[in-house]
């Protein structure tokens, strides 16, 4: 009796090892399923129900909207045009603003260098009005910068309502994105490719140029590609700082969808995101190309932020970097403080914690139908923790399998990236109605609204961010690593989790910050999913708590970013030690 | 052979586990099944006594409930269920009415009883894209018949007025070297030079202040004559920002002295002690363009009935005074009560102009997208 | 363990990897079944892959492996299909010229690596099992360091314990030893040899390297163009080259051709359609010995004898071959015969059983050549001579100079190829 008991118990054991088995031996198969049903249920689909109204017009099938879009010279040269034209410049600002903070961060040692460096993703999260109601106080007539211009009997500038206005604020949100991703290329070039340089007789300047230089090209590119990216479907910003004159497409997407035009919105979008992915996929091409040499690079050594010798070369870089920081005080800083300063101000102008005092009050006796900060605060994190969990896998794996050679591989790689280059007003219709409103399947509706479905909608937008950080660094590793693993007794899995990703961790936790920055400042599709459920996030408090006094909102802002940055910093430092040793 | 013969316990172990996780990731079939919980869990702390009392589910804009400085919706809930024995539930989806057109245009179910907070432009996306429109006809609710002339933009009765707006400039009398900055009466006025540079508005697409400013200038200038109109206010530096809340806060930081917005706001600078010489209200042309807010009972609504009797609720003259006062507007029936010094700082225009429904419907696309396009081209 | 290869092919896309074109004729006597190439290698075996690179052998070792799949073909490991198997299921240990060790982990966390998905064999405890391989590969202590505090060769040996760890039942080497210097690589290839032949473990070693491959091996097959031209013990190999390529790519060769003038000491072979009669074929397969004739044959005006142990016809063309050591100085040209100077450095090692002249005769075919380039090689001199409008090179013990008289044996030749003539 016994013996058979055991029996029948070690034959279900093996029974469970077999299909633990088969579920490893086809883990890759399994997450690349499941992301793709992930994609296709809260992405494709729901993107596919506004995008087929530029083809299908009253039941009929029609290429009208799109051609009437593509002869419109209204469309074509002042909208796409000036949209273009921003985005560029946008891109050329950040690029520019961003570089040096990729050198400060990457050559330089100073106190709080980390948690600078955890900082710069900051602007990521902010909504775009407390960006604004920062860049007047700042950058306005009356504004910080003129203030200090004038006492220094300077002439002041007029800086809002202008394009500058939208681009220094396109920088503000991008520059630091670049600043990022080339700080960690710059970080991974090897010392001694420079020492051989210079010791091959090129200046420090030519050894730049020649070794360094080509190495953070890649990171540049994709830094530049991002930012136009979210630049060319720039929205609100854009109306808030510079005006309708400087109307960009999805100004008019968001306007003829407010109209229920949705043809005509369908045909913009349409148009809108296949630039958007044909950028993104020469960006790809270009990476594809790229494969720098492999791991294990000794970095440079960081050098001291105070000069060790006072020689005009040593002085000039310092003051370089001073210059740097005047600006990027101007930029960055002085329009947070100025949010800050808005939130502990009174309606008279005084000091006055009013603001905060609201938030507590309404935390205390808000009703259930209210927006309550701590509930706010509690989603965001949840969400961005969710999203972690969901995104980071799902953007390791899209890496993994589009790091592999294959016909048409860049094509599916800029495909994956669909979900940065779609309007968010497009993704957020999309979403009320695939997902909201639902399918109905054999006489019941199937809808998806809440924490579940936000999740799965935030790591959608977050998990390219991943990939892009991850895909470059294990192009790059030596897939005989993997084979030793494998032969070893690994899976295919196993060989990911112990060797690879520790081994590109720096480019996974960089991309998981990212993705709990996307989280956290994700704002349309959240409110769509969050529809009629506690689930609002902190953007979505912010916005419910603008009314005539700024000051509730700008409270609520403020704590946005106390919590953010607080969180980004556990992220980094948590993630910085996960490099060795695998999980 | 043992690797080959075997599966190995650690192995299958550790991935077992991220199996899992990357089932998670895979939600889409457990994200399917949730149910469908849109306008049902408003229902919040009432769920349970839902059995017994009939529940009320009225859908509206999120201000309208919840505002950082007042709003009617507590109020209304609270004074609504102490005499109805029902439980009011409030429903703010982010795209408002759209989220409703949308509902019926996609086949899917209306879960609301009521709607507040309709305006015209509504109703005409609602007739146009819906041909049994959204709405029933509700007839003649009590207190109807108080209804301020005028304010009425439904002609087919299926929306009763509950307040009103009305949209004019406010400006800042010390914007200028010697404290005295008046805002022109006129719209000519805008365009001197003396005024350049010295006007925030909004986009009409999604700011009712914009689109009232704009329909305002159509009024003034007729359907031909608006566009140069505007052409010359752009040539004097019009800005026009995205929203109310842009342009006030650039206002607010004195960026420029007049902008679009409603001739209430001296009530809440008065609440709050602020100095009303930068609260000035102008009425160009001594006109101020009429914005009702309208509310009505869905076609197939769970509680008719009840729907009725809260559109009834709503006209009563201590309601209409509470909602003007809370939602900083002013009342939509002759009957309202209204404390004296209510009047004191919610300005009224001399003359309220607005356009009819009929007019509004056959050409306010065509004159919106007509300005959005001299507007950006510029 | 038993590995077998039946008929395996490889292409990507258009490109043959391994294996013959179709319109390639079949060779099942080479190891090249239907265009495939079939090996079998022993259990305990030390099986080796030269060629140059492009050949062929890595591609056949990542197969193996179980890293790509084969395009035909079946690959068995004691008989059983590894069809389909992934390599972490195949049970074999892999080392990598580049070393592969992983940088991220220690050195005993690389050797322990493979026993977290098996236990060690023996009943030995994990971490047992790793001090005896480091003790195994001579770096006992090297357990805490990283792998890029040691040095290359030591990175190898790491990778070896690494990949012996687990106990696998075949070891696949490729290129192990390139990244190393000549010293170090002799070093470490006695090593790895006495290692395996301590362990008994079947072993397939890849090398471009035809001296390692002949010092190293039990047997090697000699690829070329993703088939295989030879297999054989390394004596067999470099003593009967089976081509032409062969004969060029193990050792130094001189490679003579010309046609068959006349047959001397054996009877003409009737020539059937049906003859099997193949440039690759090895005698020892399908010929006995003994069965040779002396073929003279006519290079560039001058005849010379060569024993043959492949069926030739009067009028066929034929290559042959003469390794450099079986040649002799005779004299300085125009010298009378008999003054051996050059020495030969192993007559033994030079020539078949066949019926050649004995040793200290004349050699049968005496060449006269004039040294154009010598090259000192430390126990010898390896002199580039011109003869006849081609280079010959013989090995001596002293250096040669102006003109000289060389000759070899008639069984220090080996024919390599044959081409039909027109018949008598």
């Amino acid at each position: 009796m016994r013996a058979t008991l055991r029996d029948h118990a070690s034959r279900a054991v093996d029974r469970i090892r077999a299909v633990a088995g088969l579920v490893e031996s086809h883990a890759l198969a399994l997450g690349a399923l499941a992301t793709a049903l992930v994609l296709v249920g809260v992405f494709y689909y729901p993107v596919a129900t506004v995008f087929v109204d530029a083809i299908v017009v009253d039941g009929r099938p029609t290429i009208e909207p799109l051609v009437s879009v593509l002869t419109s010279r209204f469309y074509l040269v002042e909208i796409f045009g000036f949209t273009a034209y921003q985005a560029f410049l946008s891109t050329v600002a950040s690029v520019a603003l961003g570089l040096p903070g990729a050198w400060v961060l990457a050559r330089f040692e100073f106190p709080g260098r980390e948690t600078l460096r955890s900082l710069t993703i900051l602007p990521f999260v902010m909504p775009s009005i407390m960006v604004a109601i920062g860049f007047v106080a700042t950058f306005g007539q009356n504004g910080t910068l003129n203030a200090v211009l004038r006492a220094l009997g300077l002439p002041t500038i007029e800086l809002l309502f202008t394009l500058p206005a939208i681009v220094v604020a396109h920088a503000f949100y991008n520059a630091p994105l670049v600043a990022r991703v080339t700080t960690a290329a710059w970080e991974s070039v090897d010392a001694s490719a420079i020492e051989t340089a210079r010791s091959l007789g090129a200046s420090p300047v030519r050894a730049f140029r020649d070794v360094v230089l080509p190495q953070l090209l890649p990171a540049v590119a994709v830094g530049a590609t991002l930012t136009f990216v979210f630049t060319f479907a720039s929205f609100p910003i854009v109306l808030a700082l510079g005006g309708f004159q400087l109307a960009t497409v999805e100004v008019f997407i968001y306007s003829r969808i407010q109209n229920l035009a949705y043809a005509e919105a369908a045909a913009l979008a349409v148009v809108e995101t296949v630039i958007s992915l044909s950028l993104t996929y020469l960006y790809l091409r270009y990476e594809g190309r790229q494969r720098a040499a492999g791991q294990g690079a000794r970095p440079q050594p960081r050098r001291s932020l105070w000069p060790e010798s006072v020689t005009s070369r040593e002085l000039g870089t310092r003051l370089a970097i001073v210059g740097y920081a005047v600006v990027v005080l101007a930029v960055f800083v002085v329009p947070i403080a100025s949010m800050i300063l808005t939130s502990l101000t009174g309606p008279q102008g005084e000091l006055s914690l009013r603001h905060y005092r609201f938030l507590v009050e309404r935390q205390q006796t808000g009703a259930a139908y209210q927006v309550r900060p701590l509930p706010a605060i509690e989603n965001s994190l949840v969400f961005g923790a969710g999203t972690l969990l969901v995104g980071v896998p799902m953007g390791v794996l899209m890496a993994v399998l589009t790091t592999r050679d294959f016909r048409g591989r860049a094509l599916v790689d800029a495909l994956s990236m669909a979900p940065l280059a779609v309007s968010g007003i497009v993704v957020g219709l999309g979403l009320l109605r695939g997902l909201v409103f639902g399918i109905e399947v054999f006489g019941t509706r199937i809808t998806a609204t809440g924490a579940v479905a936000i999740v799965a909608a935030h790591a959608v937008g977050a998990y390219p961010f991943v990939t892009r950080n991850v895909a470059p660094l294990l192009g790059n590793l030596d897939p005989r690593l993997i084979e030793s693993a494998r032969s070893l007794g690994a899976s295919r899995v196993r060989a990911l989790l112990d060797i690879e990703l520790p081994l590109v961790a720096a480019g996974v936790v960089a991309g998981a910050a990212f993705a709990f920055a996307i989280s956290i400042g994700e704002f349309d599709s959240t409110v769509v999913l969050a529809e009629g459920s506690t689930s609002y996030t902190m953007p979505v408090a912010v916005e419910r708590y603008l009314g005539r006094r700024l000051g509730p909102a700008t409270a609520m802002g403020c704590l946005l970013l106390g919590v953010t940055s607080l969180s980004f910093v556990v992220i980094e430092r948590f993630g910085g030690r996960y490099g060795r040793g695998g999980f | 052979m043992k690797r080959r013969t075997f599966l190995r316990t650690v192995g299958a172990g550790g991935v077992a586990g991220l199996a899992g996780c990357a089932g998670g990731s895979g939600g889409g079939g457990s994200t399917s099944t949730t149910e469908s919980a849109t306008t049902q869990t408003q229902t919040g702390t009432t769920t349970g006594m839902a059995g017994g009392t009939p529940e009320l589910v009225v859908a509206t804009y999120g201000a309208f409930v919840d505002a950082p400085s007042t709003s009617p919706g507590p109020w209304i809930k609270e004074t609504f269920e102490s005499e109805f024995d029902a439980t009011l539930t409030f429903a703010t989806p982010d795209s408002e009415i759209n989220y409703f057109i949308e509902r019926a245009l996609q086949g899917v179910e209306i879960d609301a009883d009521a709607y507040v907070g309709l305006n015209v432009d509504m109703l005409i996306r609602i007739d146009d894209r819906l041909d049994d429109g959204l709405f029933a006809d509700v007839g003649d609710v009590d207190g109807r018949g108080e209804v301020k002339d005028g304010l009425n933009f439904d002609p087919q009765g299926r929306i009763v007025p509950y307040d009103t707006s009305y949209v004019s400039l406010v400006y800042n009398e010390t914007m200028s070297d010697d404290g005295t900055f008046t805002a022109p009466e006129t719209f000519d006025g805008l365009l001197d030079s003396e005024y350049e540079g010295d006007l925030l508005a909004q986009n009409p697409t999604g700011s009712s202040t914009g689109k009232s400013f704009l329909l305002h200038t159509i009024k003034a200038k007729g359907p031909d004559g608006y566009l140069d109109y505007w052409q010359e206010l752009q040539n004097n530096d019009v800005r026009v920002l995205s929203d109310w809340s842009s342009s006030y806060t650039a206002y607010s930081n004195e960026e420029a002295p007049m902008v679009v917005s409603y001739s209430t706001d001296q009530v809440y600078a008065n609440r709050e002690d602020q100095d009303l010489a930068k609260h000035q209200i102008r009425f160009l042309n001594d006109q101020g363009y009429a914005y009702p807010e309208g509310m009505s009972v869905f076609r197939n609504a769970d509680n008719p009935d009840l729907a009725e009797q809260f559109l009834e609720f709503m006209l009563r003259p201590e309601v209409q005074g509470e909602i003007a006062q809370r939602n900083v507007a002013f009342p939509a029936t002759t009957t309202a009560e209204l404390p004296d010094d209510f009047a004191e700082y919610a300005q009224a225009p001399p003359e309220a102009v607005t356009f009819t429904y009929d007019a509004l419907r056959d050409n306010v696309s065509e004159w919106t997208q007509a300005w959005e396009r001299q507007f950006a081209s510029n | 363990m038993r590995l077998t290869l039946e008929d395996v092919r490889k292409t990507y896309g258009e490109t043959i990897a391994l294996g013959g074109s179709e319109g390639d004729q079949p060779d099942p006597a080479a190891g090249g079944g239907a265009n495939g190439i079939s090996v079998d290698v022993d259990d305990g075996e030390f099986f080796t892959l030269v060629g140059p690179s492009g050949c062929g052998k890595t591609t056949t070792l990542r197969l193996v492996a179980g890293f790509e799949p084969p395009s035909a073909g079946a690959i068995r490991f004691d008989g059983e299909s590894m069809r389909g198997v992934p390599p972490e299921d195949r049970d074999v240990g892999v080392v990598f010229q580049n070393y592969a060790l992983f940088p991220h982990l220690s050195v005993r966390e690389n050797v322990a690596y493979g026993l977290k998905f098996g236990d060690p064999p023996g009943g030995e405890s994990d971490a047992e099992r790793v001090a005896s391989l480091l003790e195994l590969v001579d770096l006992p202590d090297a357990g805490d360091r990283d792998p890029a505090e040691l040095s290359g060769g030591q990175q190898q040996r790491i990778a070896l314990a690494r990949a012996l760890a687990p106990g696998p039942d075949l070891l696949l080497l490729d290129e192990p030893m390139s990244a190393l210097d000549a010293q170090l690589r002799e070093r470490l290839r006695m090593q790895i040899k006495e290692i395996q032949s301590e362990l008994g473990i079947t072993t397939l070693y890849v090398t471009h390297d035809q001296e390692e491959a002949l010092a190293i091996s039990d047997r090697l097959a000699v690829m070329n163009g993703g088939a295989i031209e030879q297999i054989g013990t390394p004596r067999d190999v470099y003593r009967r080259p089976a081509t032409r390529f062969v004969a060029n790519f193990v050792g130094d060769n001189n490679v003579f051709e010309g046609p068959v003038v006349s047959i001397r000491d054996g009877r003409e072979f009737e020539k059937t359609t049906t003859s099997v009669d193949n440039d690759r074929k090895s005698p020892d397969e399908t010929e006995g010995s003994g069965r040779e004739r002396m073929v003279d044959v006519d290079v560039g005006g001058t005849t010379v004898t060569v024993a043959s142990d492949r069926r030739v016809d009067t009028g066929d063309r034929v290559v042959f071959c003469v390794r450099p050591e079986g040649m002799s100085v005779v004299g300085d040209g125009g010298d009378g015969p008999g003054t051996d100077r050059a020495g030969i450095e192993s007559r033994a090692r030079s020539g078949g059983d066949g019926s050649g002249t004995g040793f200290g005769d004349t050699p049968a075919n005496v060449l006269d050549a004039t040294v154009s380039k010598a090259e000192f090689l430390g126990e010898s001199t390896r002199s580039h001579l011109r003869w006849n409008g081609q280079e010959v090179t013989v090995r001596s013990v002293d250096p040669l100079e102006g003109d000289v008289r060389i000759g070899f044996d008639p069984s220090a030749a080996r024919v390599v190829e044959t081409e039909q003539g027109r018949g008598p």
